[in-house]
């Protein structure tokens, strides 16, 4: 059954057509007339594949060495893949050929033309895990999930993909999935990896992990304590601070667990804004002189009573967070 | 933190440093590269935070996490300071524990390493088999810095190097030293860098000259380069900046495998910071040169560890070589003068300054001097990085710091130099590890990837999987290597699937040899490596599987045979990990598995307790 | 003037010359297949492979890419480089014997049988059509993509490209389809029918009919099996 597809170029008009790339998806099942327009299936955008965001990740590269393969990098990280039509724009804003830009995202093996599943399975076949049985435990994953490598399952969760070598040789066989490692992985142990990935690996359950511990905060400014008793979370008395960005500004209440990311706000805060802390008593603002390393944002420092210091990242969503018992922050 | 705009100004900080410093005071080393990570040293370092919060120790006893230190199976592995106690392989409770003794300047005797051999734990970590024969100058580095903490660096004598060379003043005087010392290049020809950087100073045509970091660390099996970027990047930065005084250079390059994202990370994060204290940018330390690293990542193509290859990557098209002369040195990137090394031939570069070039050269015989990284990985015991003077033999590194074989199986080869490299028979142990004698007997030094092969891997499988990796890897320009590394794997398929003849022997020597001559850059000349050294060290393997169509090392798949032997004691373990249903049998009799429908996966092989599972 | 020794005769000629050009001055044969002048050299093909230096440190390069050097040494048909040839021409044959122009210089050199499994692939991966197009028809419309055995030849998603003029440049210039357009009178090489293909490596299904007055080609003979 032919399910009606939106076409991107040239506004918003419902089309009957073609995928241009998911061609093994159960919905898109013919293969590309090469005289129609530009199509991309809806289902797969990560985030919408629009002209703006390519060329905003082009101009961000403007000044750099070889930019096009960091634009291409961004790009998937982006959108999950590289898009047909996103490689046109990218070769317009670059000012490089297409055949170039084409060749370049097809020469290396990091990048993808078709859209990847939810969950990635990277499994190394370097020589040492190869000589540890890897490979039959790449057969197991292929028989599990019943595709081989570079595919995407049918129900988009997982694309399996074999890497050459990730530097973990001394505990092969190696299995990444979502930036989580296995290590020493053996072919009765796939299936509930599989499972794991499923169920979700950034999960952690707060009140039985023992990673998670509890912290009491100070204002490095002030050394007034931080920490609210009436207002607890995941059991715990919370972080009280106040929060601003653009001109609304209110209070916001953190997990004081060192590990859990439990926040409440008075107000909705979008996501991947980034936010200006600011003690609740003396009305300084809380700010580092490190930027987080995940996402690039200032790091806000809280003194620790015991000895110490806990840093976050003041960008709402992102999880980048350091606890130091040095003092020193460079 | 201030700027640091004078060489004055970094030495009042060196000295406010100095004078801070508390070499007695209890240090928790943990390691957490990426290996330790995968083993759970993050669980670990959570632990000891909270143990000394809670205990409310972190005025007496200091928790630094550093990068890896070597000894991976091991992980996650504490080690204690100024005791150097090595607590091998601990768990959250074990951290606990750990944590309390290191406070009350004790040991936990139960937590030590136990040495297989002797039966009697050991304490202190160079008294272990696998560190005693270790001349561990860069790893020793990794064991003291917290790669994220700049002071760290500076603290155990970081950027000194730098300073000495600044305050010299000569720019000569940097290359005569580099050339003294002997260092060669680490990367796997082993070309003398001093050589490398007279040439690229000679360059004088005003537009600009770049130095290049060779991080696109591809041969599956060596991590040296990994540990060193995550656990200690400064110090390459540190050895470019010089690099860059030295010859004139004015811009440089990191060139990073995308598959490597914690050494990205932490080489971010040490960019960030020098260009913020002033070690990189314009007027560096008020000498008036100035120079700046920019990072770029690979992306998934092995090819680009070549030369010319990752100048075109840089430039960000296809990873294409090209062919040589013109060399780098006289046109690199954008046509500009560049100088590509490895990571721990930068590493080595600020050891060289602090202990002098003679004293650099002592170490090692005589034409490969100083010392190499390798990751010893494979069967045998004791897994991990060793870092040996040149000239140690290999057995020594096989048999005393790895400990021997890993199974019962003996071992019967050593591949070194990954996918470029050849295999080394037992018989050859004796022979020093230095470029010449690798070359000769038919292998090559490589990066550093020492893989160990006992009497149950198949020389046909290894030469078959690299040629695999090759016919991947291969950016295809080249008819010979592209459709010549195909074909030879081809015959390889033919052979271990019983289908061989001798005439295919003869065919793969002459493919092998052509391909050798014909293709334009080192991927291609090298790639017949595994090929033509098994065959000459291990014909009587392949005529095994020719004329007998037997593996003898139980690999091959279409030539073995899974069984279940008497030792079967009935339970069933196996009958419910068969992915296929094979097996059959009831609980307490000897199981069956029915050879049609078994796919040789491994599974019962690897859950039988009894050792019951037989490969012929 | 650089001056430099080729099967013994000396000769000397401008820097940047290639050791091609140099050997072709002085009358020595050297095949080629991806090689063509007016197009920048490429070295994709290996045939023109020679030996130079002296003693252990002798190496094989391609001449057509290596420039001239004082006092190199050169062979152009030394056991090595002969050698070289035949194993390169024998892998030429398993994977493209249809292809007069290979089959020509197969049996030049002697090369009557290939040891290797047959296959049939219309395209060697020379580039002469992606150099045709970008240098001489300065339109670029297509390029190399992928990697290793899946390196291929193709216009960017395989589809119909924006900047192709049709001008039939690439079908030209491609030695694995050499003799495809040859019409009875040899001026009319490429005929009106022929402006309407694209190059034959994108649409080999329309190619069928539009061959039907032309002399066939062997690959699309195959492909119809």
């Amino acid at each position: 059954m032919m399910k009606p597809f939106v076409l991107v170029e040239g506004g918003l008009k419902k089309y009957r057509g073609l995928c241009s790339t998911c061609d093994n998806s159960i919905t898109c099942t013919f293969p590309r007339d090469p005289n129609l327009p530009v199509m991309e299936c809806e289902e797969f955008q990560g985030e919408t594949i629009s002209p703006e965001v390519t060329m905003s990740i082009v101009e961000k590269h403007e000044d750099e060495q070889g930019k096009l393969i960091s634009i291409l990098e961004d790009m998937q990280t982006r959108y999950g893949y590289l898009p047909e039509s996103a490689l046109k724009v990218v070769a317009e804003g670059t000012g490089q050929s297409l055949v170039d830009v084409y060749g370049v995202a097809t020469f290396y093996k990091a990048f993808s033309l078709k859209p990847r599943g939810k969950h990635l399975i990277s499994a190394c076949l370097g020589t040492a895990c190869h000589v540890r049985n890897a490979p039959r435990v790449v057969e197991e994953f292929e028989r599990q999930l019943r595709l081989k490598p570079g595919e995407m399952t049918p129900d988009k969760q997982f694309t399996l993909e074999t890497v050459n070598c990730l530097g973990a040789c001394a505990l092969g066989p190696i299995v990444v999935v979502d930036g989580h490692y296995f290590s020493q992985v053996d072919t009765p142990q796939v299936k509930r990896i599989i499972q794991r990935a499923k169920s979700g690996l950034d999960k952690t359950d707060v009140k039985a992990d023992e990673k998670i511990f509890p912290v009491k905060v100070r204002c490095p400014h002030c050394n007034r304590s931080l920490m609210d008793s009436s207002h607890p979370l995941d059991g715990n008395p919370s972080i009280r601070v106040t929060a601003s960005f653009g001109t609304a500004h209110g209070a916001l209440w953190l997990s004081s667990l060192y590990g859990s990311y439990t926040v409440e706000s008075e107000d909705e805060i979008p996501r991947d804004t980034v936010l200006n802390f600011f003690c609740p008593h003396c009305h300084a603002e809380l700010l580092g002189a490190a930027n987080c390393v995940e996402c690039g944002a200032p790091m806000i420092p809280m003194i620790v009573k015991e000895g110490g210091m806990v840093k976050i990242c003041s960008r709402q969503g992102c999880k980048g967070h350091l606890l130091d018992l040095e003092g020193v922050n460079w | 933190m201030e700027k640091l705009k004078t060489l004055s100004d970094f030495k009042e900080l060196k000295e406010r440093l100095d004078a801070g410093r508390e070499p007695d005071r209890p240090t928790i080393i943990i390691p957490a590269g990426t290996c330790g990570q995968a083993s759970g040293a993050n669980d670990l370092i959570r632990a000891a935070k909270r143990e000394i919060i809670a205990r409310e120790l972190s005025e007496k006893v200091r928790l630094v996490i550093t990068g890896c230190h070597g000894f991976c199976q091991m992980e996650p592995s504490v080690l204690v300071e100024p005791a150097r106690t090595f607590y091998p392989r601990v768990d959250t409770k074990g951290m606990a524990r750990i944590v309390e003794a290191v406070a009350q300047g004790k040991v936990v005797e139960e937590l030590l390493f136990l040495d297989p051999a002797t039966g009697k734990r050991i304490e202190k970590q160079d008294d272990m088999p696998f560190f005693k024969k270790q001349a561990r100058t860069i790893l020793a580095r990794s064991e003291r810095v917290d790669p994220i903490r700049l002071y760290h660096y500076f603290e155990s004598g970081g950027y000194s190097s730098l300073v000495k060379v600044l305050e010299k003043g000569n720019r000569a005087w940097v290359i005569e030293e580099i050339k003294a010392s002997g260092l060669r290049g680490r990367g796997g020809a082993g070309f003398p860098t001093g050589l490398k950087w007279e040439l690229l100073a000679k360059q004088t045509n005003g537009k600009g000259k770049f130095l290049v970091c060779n991080a696109d660390e591809g041969d599956p099996g060596a991590y040296m380069d990994r540990s060193v970027l995550e656990g200690n990047p400064h110090s390459i930065i540190e050895g470019m900046i010089i690099g860059a005084y030295g010859t004139g250079a004015t811009e440089g390059v990191v060139y990073v495998r995308t598959e490597y994202p914690l050494a990205i990370k932490h080489l971010r994060i040490a960019l960030r910071q020098a260009r913020e204290f002033g070690l990189l940018g314009e007027n560096i330390l008020g000498s008036g040169f100035s120079f700046d690293i920019q990072l770029v990542k690979g992306a998934g193509a092995f090819v680009c560890g070549e030369e010319t290859a990752l100048m075109r990557s840089v430039e960000g098209k296809m990873g294409e070589p090209r062919q040589r002369p013109p060399f780098p040195t006289e046109r690199g990137i954008q046509g500009k003068p560049t100088a590509i090394n490895n990571v721990e031939t930068w590493a080595n570069v600020p050891i060289i300054f602090t202990e002098g070039a003679k004293a650099f050269a002592k170490v090692g015989t005589k034409g490969n001097s100083g010392t190499k990284i390798f990751s010893l990985v494979g069967k045998v015991q004791n897994t991990g990085l060793v870092e040996v003077p040149m000239g140690i033999t290999i057995g020594e590194i096989v048999q005393e710091i790895g400990a021997g074989p890993s199974g019962k199986a003996p071992i019967k080869a050593v591949q070194t130099g990954g996918p470029s490299g050849g295999c080394i028979p037992a018989a050859k142990f004796s022979l020093p590890i230095d470029y010449e004698s690798l070359t000769q007997a038919g292998s090559i030094m490589g990066s550093g990837g020492m893989i160990v092969m006992d009497e149950r891997t198949c020389m046909v499988d290894v030469a078959k999987y690299f040629t695999n990796f090759l016919k991947d890897e291969s950016c295809g320009k080249c008819f010979t290597c592209r459709k010549g590394t195909q074909r030879m794997w081809e015959i390889l398929d033919d052979i271990s699937r019983g289908k061989g003849t001798l005439a295919h022997l003869d065919l793969l020597q002459e493919l092998g040899e052509v391909v050798k001559d014909t293709t334009m850059c080192q991927l291609g000349q090298t790639a017949p490596n595994p090929v033509l050294s098994t065959l000459k060290y291990f014909r009587d393997e392949y005529l095994e599987h020719i004329q007998k169509k037997r593996c003898p090392a139980g690999v091959c798949k279409d030539l073995i045979l899974y069984s279940i032997s008497q030792k079967c004691t009935g339970c069933l373990a196996c009958i419910k990990s068969c992915p296929s249903e094979a097996i059959t049998g009831k609980a307490k009799e000897v199981h069956v598995i029915d050879a049609k429908k078994c796919i040789k996966c491994g599974a019962c092989l690897a859950v039988c307790k009894y050792d019951a599972v037989v490969v012929t | 003037m650089i001056k430099l020794t080729i099967n013994g005769l000396e000769v000397s000629v401008e820097k940047g010359t290639t050791l091609l050009e140099a050997a072709q001055f002085l009358g020595f044969p050297i095949p080629t297949l991806c090689h063509m002048e007016g197009l920048s050299p490429y070295g994709a093909c290996r045939l023109c492979v020679v030996e130079i230096g002296e003693g252990p440190r002798a190496k094989l390069v391609s001449s057509c890419t290596y420039p001239v050097e004082e006092g190199l040494k050169v062979r152009t048909a030394s056991s090595r480089v002969v050698r070289a040839r035949k194993m390169v021409l024998e892998l030429l044959l398993a994977s493209c014997p249809q292809s007069k122009v290979i089959q020509d210089l197969a049996s030049a050199h002697e090369v009557r049988q290939q040891r290797f499994r047959q296959e049939h692939e219309d395209c060697i991966l020379c580039g002469l059509c992606v150099r045709m197009c970008e240098e001489q028809m300065m339109a670029k419309a297509i390029g190399f993509r992928g990697r290793g055995k899946n390196r291929s030849l193709g216009t960017p998603f395989d589809i119909k490209s924006e900047v192709c003029r049709l001008c039939g440049g690439c079908i030209y210039v491609c030695p694995a389809c050499q003799l495809r357009c040859t019409y009875t009178d040899p001026e009319k090489a490429i005929c009106g029918g022929c402006a309407n293909l694209s190059p034959p490596c994108l649409e080999k299904e329309k190619f069928d009919d539009m061959m039907c007055y032309m002399a066939p080609c062997v690959a699309c003979e195959i492909k119809k099996d």
